[in-house]
């Protein structure tokens, strides 16, 4: 999983019939560049952008949570019974629409 | 599997069902060179049931490898992609071991 800014949305008109309905957003994953000032951290890499679906109503500007794979498929089939498998061509999809973070790269914890 | 260190944590009540009960701790992920741990610059959100804090360096595993700390071996219907699965209190420079086995 990892923590993005929702910078925009996709839409199309053909597509896979399962997914009539489903949004899609344009997401950009942060960088431990993007969330210290650590000097150790190397620059964040341009162009990044992952396309995720998305149920919970996401808007371009808000902080996500995106996870890939099998836990990506079943958050945007929440009515599937325990150990179904998912039926959606989806690799990616938001899971969670995050209030806050806290960042602090410098703490030691031994 | 991930090496990395725990850098803080984030909080999201609009969330799958299926998510709650888990803190989502952000991890930095490590890489070793000339024998010191540097940032690769990738950060990835893992849950945590180990009880990791900010500071800690820890190993992140992903897929159904992560479901397995979480539940039930079969159960599928956990939503988990990412991990914490130990806390790290040791590791050995990867690069002297090398060395003394003629290099990879």
């Amino acid at each position: 999983m990892f923590l993005a800014r929702v910078v925009g949305t996709v839409w199309s008109t053909v597509k896979w019939e399962g997914l009539e309905g489903m949004k899609f957003l344009v997401v950009r994953p942060y960088h431990l560049a993007d969330l210290s000032s650590d000097p150790d951290a190397p620059p964040t890499g341009a162009g990044d952008g992952v396309v995720v679906a998305d149920i919970l109503g996401a808007g371009v500007g808000e902080d996500v949570i995106v996870a890939y794979g099998h836990a990506g498929r079943m958050a945007v089939e929440p009515e599937l019974a325990p150990n179904a498998k998912p039926t959606r061509p989806i690799d990616a999809a938001v899971v969670a629409i995050v209030d806050k973070y806290s960042v602090n790269v410098n703490r030691k914890n031994k | 599997m991930m090496l990395g260190k725990v850098i803080g944590e984030v909080w999201a009540t609009k969330k799958h069902e299926r998510l709650s009960g888990a803190k989502m701790l952000l991890v930095a992920g490590l890489e070793q060179s000339d024998g010191r741990l540097l940032p690769t610059g990738e950060v990835v959100v893992a849950r945590d049931r180990m009880g990791a804090d900010t500071g800690h360096l820890v190993v992140v595993t992903w897929g159904s490898g992560a479901r397995k700390v979480f539940g039930l071996e079969n159960d599928s219907s956990i939503l988990c992609e990412a991990a914490i699965c130990r806390i790290v209190d040791g590791y050995t420079d990867l690069e002297q071991l090398f060395d003394t086995q003629g290099g990879v």
